[in-house]
């Protein structure tokens, strides 16, 4: 026991020893396999502008996973941000296809995403419904909300030439060269890490999101500390939804569900960079850029897209399982008690 | 005699106050479907008829056999949804198997070596979550990666397009009857039996339940978590490979991306069998009910000529008041 505790105190350890760091270097090692491959594989790969294309459809990934770490490090999940995405392109859409100005449009589009959010909050912080649950009869719910406003699921095309520039500029802009989706998407990332790990703020949701009751006991406002997160993580995929309507130019009902998954496969799979399993934007982003990479690779190598599935997968279960199995012979944690709803979430891989 | 007439009073006072829900509860769930069932009846004359009837059976079945193993899972593997047990690939692989049998059978494989095929891959996917789960990997993410893995599986065999189940044997799956009940319906009875007897009344149910509590306490009590916790992913691949296989006899078809509209159905059908549980505990009985209604509710909605739409967000209200309800149990344990 005196091992265990000693060893997971921060700074009463000596220098970190090359088997400590190994599980946490998986994930980055396995994005440089991924690159070195495809660039042996296909010649194209490595070229500024596939890199920049890559980035520019990874970024509503990139949104949509840096608001589920917000999440996850508060302890909780969220299965509902594409409906949140799904929403705010939906109402972003209809706003412009009735002729609103484009700054009403995005700002109906962030509105109805925040919405999704505060309903979240309600749920799981007034209710204490347990947040997989929740949200997902939110997914429910918000699915058939889609339905109904779009007549039993009839898309929303733009006429292009229609399209206001100040609504274009979202999805297909350009900001001294780079995409603006790709430019949105590291703000938001940079501002969602320095929230998470530089301010009171960001330190409270993490304790808050580890220990609970602790974080009760001492007077921290866990309720709205959790509420947060919820509506931030909403806030930032209706801000995915905006870009996703405006690139398309349309609104295809149920297409922000495509995210929700990868989102959470990336969020773990930065999860094995942290000492202690603690999820991190930073190591988001790897995860968002192995399954991005991923895929434009298996693209690029002419791989039917049923295969992509497959590989996603497998990079999500290979990095994990290792990451588990190369940490299990490090140390073996005792694992806390599966309780009912109030469990401390075990940070595992 | 002052004694003895004291006696059952103290015995009375010194009772541990009963764990759970109160009494009412449990009654309340089924006087809600019973509520339901009976106003489906009375607004549409075509409800209770037994062709209908029948119909309602034969949609339950999926759900049914699926959320027995997805309850299974739960129970082995404690009801928190984010660290305890929980399978995202039961829908995905239910819609590998179908497409493997549909597959072999087209290939002119005769119909038992399909089964087998398609139940040896769900067996296999089983394997996988198992081994990993036992491993130290969040059964959360373990599945995801599994449904991702069979559903692009699914995409591979059958090339995205949809691929007939033909042949005497399916046919046989889809329109013959045992004892006057449809074939899928006496499936989902027998696992029902089977699975529920398993779970209530045979040591590996009770520890089962035990290890899903109290993994720790079940280790002391000389328990091996690991063998319940792989074996409840196994048998939930395995169900819902069954579960699979009657979805495409009675679809005629093995159609691609079938798995992911049936998971959250699965999931609902096990989560909602608490309210049918007096100790608000997740039960194949309670699963069996759900998924009856649920398939009523689908039914009668569409003969009520409710839009589709509707459905799906009444099942969304059905979960949270299910949660409600589970939430109340919560603050009653904390007090």
């Amino acid at each position: 026991m005196t091992a265990t505790a000693t060893r997971n105190r921060p700074g009463l350890r000596p220098a970190p020893r090359a088997a400590d760091i190994l599980p946490r270097l998986i994930a980055p090692l396995v994005l440089a396999a991924i690159m070195l491959a495809f660039s042996v594989l296909t010649p194209t790969f490595l070229t500024g502008d596939n890199l920049l294309a890559v980035l520019n459809q990874t970024a509503i990934l990139a949104l949509v996973a840096a608001g589920m770490t917000v999440v996850v490090r508060s302890g909780g999940i969220d299965l509902s941000v594409g409906v949140a995405l799904d929403l705010a392109a939906l109402a972003a859409a209809a706003a412009i296809a009735e002729r609103y100005v484009p700054w009403v449009a995005v700002v109906v589009g962030l509105a109805f995403g925040l919405a999704v959010g505060l309903v979240n909050a309600f749920l799981i912080v007034v209710l204490r419904i347990p947040p997989f649950l929740a949200t997902l009869s939110v997914w429910f719910i918000g699915t058939s909300v889609q339905q109904l406003l779009t007549g039993g699921g009839a898309p929303i095309y733009l006429v292009r030439s229609q399209v206001p520039e100040g609504f274009a500029l979202w999805g297909n802009g350009y900001l001294l060269g780079v995409p603006f989706p790709v430019v949105a998407a590291v703000l938001v990332a940079g501002v969602v890490y320095l929230a998470l790990d530089g301010t009171r703020w960001g330190r409270e949701l993490t304790v808050t999101g580890e220990q609970p009751g602790a974080s009760r006991i001492s007077g921290k406002r866990v309720g709205a500390l959790g509420a947060s997160a919820y509506v931030l993580a909403a806030g930032v995929a209706a801000l995915a939804g905006v870009v996703l309507a405006s690139r398309t130019y349309a609104f295809i009902p149920a297409s922000g569900q495509l995210y929700v998954m990868d989102a959470i496969g990336a969020v773990f799979i930065g999860a094995t960079l942290s000492k202690y399993g603690r999820v991190s934007v930073p190591g988001t982003m790897v995860g968002v850029l192995i399954f991005a990479l991923l895929a434009n690779g298996m693209n690029l190598a002419g791989l039917s897209f049923f295969w992509q599935g497959l590989a996603r997968g497998l990079a999500l279960l290979l990095v994990l399982l290792l990451g588990v199995v190369l940490a299990r012979q490090r140390t073996s944690r005792v694992r806390p008690p599966a309780t009912a709803t109030t469990a401390v979430p075990a940070r595992k891989g | 005699m002052s004694t003895a007439a004291a006696t059952p009073q103290t015995g009375a006072a010194q009772r541990a106050p009963r764990r759970g829900a109160p009494a009412w509860l449990s009654w309340a769930g089924y006087a809600t479907v019973l509520a339901v069932v009976l106003a489906l009846a009375a607004s549409s004359p075509n409800f209770l008829v037994p062709a209908n009837l029948a119909a309602v059976l034969n949609q339950a079945a999926v759900y049914a056999i699926a959320g027995f193993g997805l309850a299974v899972v739960i129970v082995t593997g404690g009801d928190d949804v984010v660290d305890g047990g929980i399978d995202l690939s039961v829908g995905a692989v239910a819609g590998l198997a179908g497409t493997v049998a549909a597959v072999a059978s087209q290939a002119g494989l005769p119909p038992v070596a399909s089964i087998a095929g398609a139940l040896a891959v769900a067996a296999a996917a089983g394997t996988v979550n198992g081994a990993a789960v036992v491993l130290g990997l969040r059964p959360l993410l373990t599945t995801l990666a599994t449904m991702g893995i069979a559903g692009s599986l699914t995409l591979v065999i059958s090339n995205n397009v949809k691929v007939p189940f033909t042949g005497a044997a399916f046919e046989w799956l889809r329109d013959g009857s045992l004892a006057g009940l449809p074939v899928a319906v006496v499936v989902m009875l027998v696992l029902f039996a089977v699975v529920g007897l398993g779970l209530g009344s045979t040591s590996w149910g009770v520890r089962s339940y035990a290890v899903g509590q109290n993994p720790t306490a079940a280790k002391v009590a000389g328990i091996n978590p690991r063998k319940y916790i792989f074996n409840s992913y196994l048998i939930s691949a395995l169900l819902a490979g069954i579960a699979g296989l009657l979805l495409s006899a009675r679809l005629s078809a093995a159609v691609p991306g079938v798995g992911n509209q049936i998971l959250l159905d699965i999931i609902l059908v096990a989560f909602m069998s608490v309210v049918f549980s007096r100790r608000l505990v997740v039960t194949i009985t309670g699963t069996l009910v759900a998924a009856l209604f649920i398939a009523a509710l689908t039914n009668g909605f569409t003969l009520l000529g409710v839009a589709s739409q509707w459905v799906g967000a009444a099942k969304g209200v059905l979960i949270l008041v299910v949660l409600a309800v589970v939430a109340i149990r919560g603050r009653s344990d904390a007090k």
